[in-house]
């Protein structure tokens, strides 16, 4: 197929709808207001659903809603403005409700800047709603990922019946680039044991997420944690280059990956063996593979736009065998490929040198 | 080799459907290409500038650093962007808007009455398409390549307003310029 210029915030809502998504609901911010500015045009055109939402909370109980229904249906949204979804997420986390959340990241704490980061690393994948649950979090390098991970987010929210966060960012949501809009390559999955289709001959169904039993409520967290591992166990995604022989890892997630794959090109011409390493889902973490590159890899330096939130857990992952930095600010200029070089240069001396 | 190209001018001068285009002639040679065009609070007749960043080789970096070269279309953006060049860059001039001085010596100077060439033409919004030709005078772009780009992103537009684009960027192409 042709390659298109694609703005990434426009293919992960070309995506959607190619997707099947019937129903999109959302509320404006920067810098992901493209996606339904977008879809406010061509979803109604298609006769499909749009609503612009009165809140970021409304945005989001609607696709919970709508999903309920056995449609498939998302929101996007940004950082602080995602702050504001979280009750529902562990909501449709404990329902098992297939909603899509597209989350572009700017920078925080609080309401902060336009400009892009990567600071929500922990919000997507720790969560910032109550209970013990997990949401599946893709997170795209590329404006193809943007694509690719828009079909999987849709994909495995159906298969498992559970949330999916798409983790992208400022940068990546506003750049464009080349990239192919294929069709949508996933089997559709059946929905009609559970979905709320209206009882016309058959008994009444109910999704709730409250258990007046203390035996009922934990029989049924234990049987979401049942389904955590079998994502653990099956939808582990990660790319990883020149690490057979590396002496040192870079990893990063998102759009940053790139710069660390430049990183150690110029770290190779340089004479360092230099890998690297990119979860694409931040959960499910590829945890078990970074422990096994730990074993030949003593030196691994975690490069992000933030202040070391994936590096907890690429520490947690390689539990003490590899010496584990950090590299990155917290909003701003992306860290540029010579920042890297240095900071591996310097690995071992002051991780904070660049702020 | 990474390529940084920044256009910049006035909000209106068509900043960001001119890197739309430089990125859609890289993407149909086939290199890795990006786009980034500012985004923030920005506002008619404020300041707006695109960076594309082509490589030949390999994916290209989420980076916003050092331009090779920058096209600047007026005065602000000429003193705004001639500090990001690199040593040994180029930058291109409109000097109908931006006065003729080289406060760098580190970089080449390309100066040229672009939105003259523009207006002889008969439409000063075709400033950016002379501009754009010159770029291909300059680093040795192919103008089918330019051309087949403008067809990809006019795609709806009239076969008048693509033949006076193209027109732009002949002109651009055969333009003369003070170094």
């Amino acid at each position: 197929m042709e390659k298109v210029l694609l703005k990434g915030n426009y293919a992960i809502a070309k995506a959607a709808i190619k997707a099947g998504c019937s129903c999109y609901f959302g509320y404006p911010i920067t810098p992901q207001t493209e996606i339904g500015e977008y879809l406010s045009e061509a979803m109604p055109a298609l006769g499909r659903g749009y609503v612009c939402a009165e809140s970021e909370v409304a945005a989001i109980n609607m696709v919970m809603g709508a999903v309920a229904t056995g449609v498939k249906a998302m929101t996007s949204s940004s950082s602080c403005a995602i702050g504001l979804m979280q009750e529902t997420m562990s909501y449709a986390a404990s329902d098992e409700l297939p909603v899509v959340l597209i989350s572009v990241m700017r920078a925080g704490p609080g309401l902060g800047y336009i400009y892009p980061a990567q600071g929500d690393y922990n919000q997507a994948v720790t969560g910032g709603g109550n209970g013990d649950y997990r949401t599946i979090v893709l997170s795209p390098s590329t404006v193809q990922d943007s694509i690719d991970l828009t079909y999987k987010a849709f994909y495995l929210a159906q298969k498992y019946r559970n949330p999916v966060i798409l983790l992208s960012d400022g940068f990546l949501g506003q750049m464009m680039e080349p990239a192919v809009l294929h069709d949508y390559p996933y089997d559709e999955i059946d929905n009609s044991s559970w979905a709320l289709t209206g009882a016309k001959d058959r008994g009444a169904r109910q999704i709730r997420s409250l258990e007046v039993n203390q035996e009922k409520q934990n029989a049924h967290v234990y049987k979401l944690f049942e389904k955590y591992a079998l994502i653990e166990k099956e939808e582990v995604s990660y790319e990883e280059e020149n690490t057979l022989d590396a002496d040192i890892l870079l990893v990063a997630f998102g759009s940053m990956t790139r710069n660390i794959k430049a990183a150690a090109r110029k770290l190779r011409e340089k004479g360092l063996k230099v890998g690297t390493f990119r979860p694409v889902t931040l959960w499910p973490f590829p945890s078990k593979r970074l422990l096994e590159l730990s074993e030949t890899i003593k030196n691994i330096l975690v490069v992000e736009m933030n202040m070391g939130q994936m590096t907890k857990d690429v520490k947690l992952a390689v539990n003490g065998n590899a010496k584990v930095y950090h590299f990155g600010r917290p909003t701003g200029k992306w860290v540029n490929v010579d920042e890297i070089v240095q900071a591996t240069l310097n690995l071992g001396g002051v991780s904070y040198a660049n702020i | 080799m990474e390529k940084n190209i920044i256009i910049a001018g006035f909000g209106g001068q068509g900043i960001l459907l001119t890197g739309t285009i430089l990125a859609n002639a890289f993407m149909l040679e086939n290199k890795n290409v990006i786009c980034c065009p500012c985004y923030g609070a920005e506002m008619r007749g404020g300041e707006v500038n695109c960076e594309v960043v082509v490589d030949d080789e390999s994916e290209v970096c989420a980076n916003k650093s050092e331009a090779d070269i920058v096209i600047a279309l007026n005065q602000l953006s000429f003193e705004k962007f001639i500090t990001k060049l690199k040593k040994g860059g180029t930058i291109i001039a409109n000097s109908s808007l931006v006065k003729m001085c080289k406060p760098r010596s580190d970089i080449n100077y390309v100066f040229a009455m672009i939105s003259e060439k523009a207006k002889e033409l008969g439409d000063i919004k075709t400033t950016n398409m002379v501009s754009l030709g010159l770029l291909a005078q300059i680093e040795k772009l192919s103008l089918d390549t330019l051309q087949n780009a403008v067809k990809k992103v006019f795609a709806s537009k009239s076969q008048k307003l693509l033949n006076l684009n193209f027109e732009a960027l002949k002109i651009g192409s055969n333009c003369a310029y003070q170094s």
